[in-house]
């Protein structure tokens, strides 16, 4: 029998103060890798679909800004709420040389994978060793 | 091993058998249906925080589960109680030689019940899973509908 641990409930962590959008802001919650070709983002965005986000890249600062394409109706009446909904924003510094050409991003079931891979000269490389 | 996979895991010291807490979980949920006040900003309650919105004739509760496959969503019906249940997976296993720099993703089991206030007409129910966020349209049982009844003079 395999353990698994439950999903601990955690409150949406609301921006404050950085923005003019009307409603709540909300910074979604990532996992950041790093492989030698390059780093690896996914960013929790439940309610966002591909064409209700933007990434943008510029000069080292990326950017994550996205809305919410699945809405409650207007005509449905809130009995109980336990968790807001809004749109959602976070930046990141990224330090080594990306290759903004290669960046790609796909949005899965409401998670964006965003792959950034480093520009040639920041991937390690093996130098052959020549016998004497 | 311990298998933290029910309802309430901050309180497990005071958790009794199964049964029990269920009706415990219940017992919260109802006593939040409090006139749809908005939510509370100390809101710690169990995974997943969910919505549940009223219309004529259905409810319709939605939570917010990305990067959960459908199949691995379960939702079951007995009367007029749902039940949410799965298991979000993250596996980076296949992304070779990598290394993590940073995890606030959570991975881990959910189970959820919920006691709607009316009885439902289970042939009848939706569950879309879009965009990360599972929206169930839970119809209410035709005889749990509000009936006109005409008034007629003598």
């Amino acid at each position: 029998m395999t353990e698994t641990q439950a999903l601990q409930p955690r409150e949406k962590r609301e921006l404050q103060g950085e923005t003019t959008r009307p409603g709540p802001v909300f910074r979604p919650e990532v996992d950041i890798l790093e492989r030698q070709d390059g780093y690896v983002i996914y960013a929790d965005l439940p309610g966002v679909d591909d064409k209700s986000i933007d990434v943008r890249l510029d000069q080292g600062a990326l950017t994550l800004d996205a809305q919410l394409a699945t809405l409650p109706e207007s005509g449905w009446n809130p009995l109980h709420a336990e968790y807001r909904i809004g749109s959602y924003h976070r930046e990141f510094r990224i330090s080594e040389g990306i290759d903004s050409d290669g960046v790609s991003a796909k949005m899965h079931n409401g998670v964006l994978e965003l792959h950034l891979p480093k520009s040639a000269a920041h991937r390690p490389r093996a130098i052959p060793v020549q016998a004497g | 091993m311990t298998q933290f996979s029910l309802y309430r895991p901050w309180a497990a010291a005071s958790w009794g058998g199964p049964l029990d807490q269920l009706r415990q979980e219940m017992d919260a949920v109802l006593n939040r249906y409090d006139g749809g006040s908005g939510p509370s900003s100390s809101w710690r309650g169990v995974f997943p925080a969910v919505n549940l919105y009223e219309t004529a004739d259905a409810y319709v509760l939605m939570a917010e589960l990305p990067g959960i496959e459908s199949d691995d969503i379960h939702v079951s019906l007995e009367r007029s109680t749902v039940t949410i249940e799965g298991e979000r997976k993250i596996d980076y296993a296949n992304l070779e030689g990598a290394s993590l720099h940073r995890r606030e993703r959570q991975v881990g089991r959910f189970r959820r019940a919920f006691e709607l206030p009316a009885l439902i007409d289970g042939e009848k129910v939706e569950a879309v899973h879009q965009n990360g966020v599972l929206l169930l349209r839970l119809p209410k049982s035709p005889e749990d509908q509000p009936r006109q009844i005409t008034v007629q003079a003598n």
